[in-house]
């Protein structure tokens, strides 16, 4: 190896420091402890159950709302009800069907992204392709998006599809709230507007957790007294009522309080560390490694003198 | 005519006068129908069958009216506040419930007045969906979508039936 | 190979040709001193490579077809499953058993262990090599490879942890590749190009270090969007990261006593008296390496357990399952390890290296594919999937194979006396 004095050495090892701090010093320090409860004056919508009756009026608005493709069953075909389905490339809303055990007759629960004020989604994606707008839609641009599926692997709710069919573009599809066509001008979103028996009520978020709550409040007995998304995994856009108890409608009622980003800072708190203490830690380690080694040079040098 | 007459000849005019009204039946029952027509986009309109239904009430119009028409409401929320409401202005739903219930001007409508009280009050499409399939639901009258208002071209083209719909064995999206 | 060398036909490993007349050419070093004709009958008649050729018969065509049909055609489109084999296996495990770069070229170079030297470049190879066929995993796997800079020069999102991946992966290839320049500089015949990249040696190396620990554990951290999906045996709230990165010491180093056992078996010819002298005795130091690793990842796998107070699920098929990836693993690696080095024998830890090569593999494919969405339906790739799997590492075992048949990795490069 060839002889390296202190100066070129220390030199080297900070080049090799800076350069991995430069490129991989780009983390984003979270806020210590604190979390994001979504925009003042953001949107929601709160979805009771107890009122929808497995119509698909929601679904067909969507569908024609967004373009998107027609669909293998028409929407006045209630015998889908009869599988449970999920959000799919060309389906950005479904509705499932549910037999509970506080009724005799089913429940029906509409299932869309539920717009999170901590985004899975966004916290996971490497290119910023979601935005969480002060509206409180979570958009997403899929010019920048590269398909990596993060964002499917991350939502708690199992939203984000893909169009794996596009040979060119296949991108992330999922419900956007109407922000292009109507949220953006202070327009409820379609399927929203479309609702026979107003299952969903569009207003501020602060304002529907209220309306949600007089609703238990007033109809003692008639709901479970909980808005689902009040507080799952930081609170979504999108909240819920109902009459049966929420794991019995398909709801994930083990999610937890915590944004999914909090699972996440363990680790991105680490990073500086690491990027920090591991230059000076191995650079330590070498010198004495290479001391051991210097000491006998020179004692064997001198022996030869 | 003499003085008693002539008072006893305006009595009758005046209880017939009143009378009236009443016995045509439009005053105290309403309409004979309705014309519900807010649903044109998708649906032809509906001829609704007013008199029908006032019987199916048993003549209580709180059923329906809450207490508009000065039938009081057995809802003991409502009576709270309600109990001494006589006959008001506006009985139609359309008069108190919004068409466009979500639109930014009638929430705004509702932000500026806080002390508002009946703050979520349903839309239109709403009242009438919540209040006639709640009551069909229990008497056993219809409750599909077309038993009441059949769709027209438009409302098949965003269902995708009729005409507009798939052809049998076009599967796809199967992907879970 | 073998009868060639046997027949007197020394492999090259010098600038000159052994008679002094002249320096090889570029094109005799590739055919590595044979004629073209002597060169195509040894391949011909090497059995590995009549494997090879089926591999690539019906894998080359569903690679294509990957890039011409789209996704759709080579996995279910899965959305409940975004992630399949391509990065079940070619990131999440490859990358971990490709750790030996890092390890060796620190103990080389930071620590002082010089007498690593000997697998020192056979391990940065392995490591390059890996990585590399990693990145190609993954722009098979993605839905737009093209877009693959994005996250660098067009939009970035610094808080993701896959930011970190990509960052650290790209940057770390680099420095794997400065590392092996050295070895590509004495096949060439650049001897300044040596001289350059040998003193920032301990900067890259440290620079490989830091990149090694986060990214490993990035790869463990991702799992941490999905709490829920993974099953609580193989997730862990606090030390996701840590056993990612744990275990790909262990993994690194059994990797490549698993890959010297196969070049000292399968390529004598190639290696000279330095390697092969010294492999078994080096094959006993990185056991102890990998022992104490394998120790510290179970000690803490327990704690990780003991803190999220997972010991019910041990009661269950998935706990058994569990069970059976520890044993296989981990537990049976370390008493066979003692044993292996207690007794000094070279064959025992190699087959303990093939053991715990093979735990990590099932460790990260239980994590990614197995155990993920374990509350949901089981899903099995798509076959044509499992084709390109096979096939893509079929094309890193056989650009390993070139790269070890030419450059200094397995012998020493003779250097020029200076007249």
């Amino acid at each position: 190896m060839a002889k390296i004095n202190r100066r070129k050495f220390l030199k080297t090892t900070l080049a090799g420091g800076v350069a991995a701090t430069a490129v991989a010093g780009k983390q984003k320090n979270a806020l210590a402890g604190g979390s994001f409860g979504g925009y003042p004056d953001s949107m929601g919508v709160l979805v009771d159950l107890t009122r929808c009756v497995g119509c698909r009026t929601c679904e067909a608005a969507c569908n024609k709302e967004q373009g998107l493709p027609a669909p293998s069953r028409s929407f006045d075909d209630l015998s889908v009800l009869d599988k449970t389905r999920r959000t799919t490339e060309s389906a950005y809303t479904v509705v499932n069907k549910y037999e509970v055990s506080t009724q005799d007759h089913p429940l029906f629960r509409k299932i869309q992204c539920n717009h999170c004020n901590e985004p899975a989604c966004l916290t996971s994606c490497f290119v910023n392709a979601y935005k969480k707008t002060p509206e409180g839609a979570v958009i997403y641009d899929p010019t920048v998006c590269v398909g990596c599926r993060t964002c499917m692997v991350a939502c708690p709710f199992y939203v984000p599809a893909y169009s794996y069919s596009s040979v060119t573009n296949p991108v992330v599809k999922k419900c956007i709230m109407c922000y292009d066509t109507r949220l953006k001008f202070g327009r409820p979103p379609a399927c929203v507007e479309s609702c026979p028996r107003e299952v969903m009520t569009f207003g501020k978020r602060k304002d529907l957790l209220t309306i949600g709550h007089d609703r238990i409040r007033n109809n003692p007995g008639q709901y479970v007294d909980h808005i689902y998304g009040e507080t799952e995994v930081g609170g979504t856009a999108w909240l819920y009522l109902s009459s049966a108890p929420f794991e019995e409608v398909g709801f994930d009622v083990a999610l937890g309080t915590q944004p999914i980003i909090n699972y996440v800072k363990e680790f991105l708190t680490v990073v500086p560390m690491v990027l920090t203490i591991w230059p000076a830690l191995f650079a330590g380690f070498h010198l004495l490694a290479t001391k051991k080694s210097k000491a006998n040079e020179t004692a064997s040098a001198q022996d030869t003198k | 005519m003499n003085k008693k007459t002539k008072y006893g000849v305006g009595v009758l005019a005046a209880v017939l006068l009143a009378w009236a009204p009443a016995t045509s039946g439009t005053a105290m029952e309403g309409p004979e129908t309705v014309q519900i027509d807010a649903l044109a986009q998708y649906y032809d309109a509906v001829t609704f069958d007013h008199t029908m239904h006032v019987e199916a009430a048993e003549d209580n119009c709180a059923v329906c009216h809450h207490h508009t028409t000065g039938t009081p409401t057995d809802d003991p929320n409502c009576v709270r506040c309600h109990n001494t409401s006589q006959e008001g202005d506006l009985v139609a739903c359309q008069d108190c419930h919004a068409k466009n219930r979500f639109e930014a001007d009638y929430l705004q409508q509702i932000e500026n007045n806080p002390r508002l009280y009946h703050r979520s009050k349903v839309g239109l499409k709403g009242a009438y969906h919540l209040r006639c399939m709640g009551c069909h639901q229990e008497v056993g009258a219809p409750t599909g979508c077309e038993d009441c208002h059949s769709r027209n071209d438009a409302g098949d083209k965003l269902f995708h039936a009729g005409t507009y719909a798939p052809a049998p064995g076009s599967e796809s999206e199967g992907h879970h | 190979m073998r009868s060639i060398a046997a027949n007197g036909k020394m492999p090259i490993a010098t600038l000159t040709k052994p008679d002094g007349s002249s320096t090889w050419t570029v094109k005799e070093k590739l055919l590595l001193g044979l004629t073209p004709g002597e060169y195509v009958a040894q391949m011909v008649r090497n059995p590995v490579n009549w494997v090879l050729a089926v591999i690539f018969a019906v894998g080359i065509p569903v690679i294509i077809g990957r890039f011409a049909f789209g996704l759709s055609w080579v996995t279910h489109s899965s959305y409940d499953y975004p992630w399949g084999l391509f990065l079940g296996w070619g990131l999440f495990t490859m990358v971990p058993l490709s750790a030996s770069g890092f390890m060796l070229g620190t103990a080389v170079e930071v620590f002082g262990r010089h007498d690593f030297k000997p697998i020192e470049r056979l391990a940065l190879l392995n490591g390059l090599l890996g990585y590399f066929f990693a990145v190609m995993f993954l722009q098979v796997d993605l839905g737009q490879p093209w877009r693959l800079i994005y996250p660098m020069f067009v939009s970035l999102g610094p808080a993701a942890v896959l930011f970190l991946v990509a960052w650290h992966v790209a940057t770390y290839l680099s420095v794997q590749v400065a590392e092996l320049v050295p070895a590509f500089a004495e096949w060439a015949g650049m001897p300044r190009l040596k001289k350059f990249i040998k003193s920032m040696v301990v900067g890259l190396t440290i620079a490989g270090i830091i990149l090694s620990t986060l990214h490993q554990g990035a790869l463990g951290a991702l799992f941490t969007y999905a709490p829920g999906k993974v099953h609580p045996l193989w997730y862990s709230s606090s030390f996701q990261w840590f056993h990612f990165f744990c275990s790909s010491i262990f993994a690194g180093l059994c990797m490549l006593i698993v890959v010297s056992t196969l070049c000292k078996n399968m390529m004598t010819w190639r290696c000279d008296t330095n390697f092969l002298n010294n492999i078994d005795k080096l094959t006993i130091s990185l056991a102890r390496g990998a022992w104490m690793a394998l120790v510290t990842y179970l000690v803490i796998k327990v704690i990780g357990i003991a803190h999220d107070g997972d010991w019910k699920y041990l009661a269950s098929g998935w706990g058994q399952w569990f069970m059976l990836e520890m044993m296989v693993g981990v537990i049976a690696p370390i008493f066979l390890f003692t044993r292996a080095i207690r007794t000094n024998s070279a064959k025992l830890a190699r087959f303990t290296a093939l053991l715990a090569c093979i735990g990590i593999a099932l460790n990260r494919l239980n994590t990614a594919l197995i155990t993920f969405n374990w509350k949901l339906y089981q899903e099995i790739p798509h076959w044509r999937e499992v084709m390109i799997v096979v096939t893509i590492y079929a094309v890193y075992i056989v650009t390993y194979r070139f790269i070890l048949y030419r450059l200094p990795i397995l012998y020493s490069w003779k250097e020029e006396k200076k007249a």
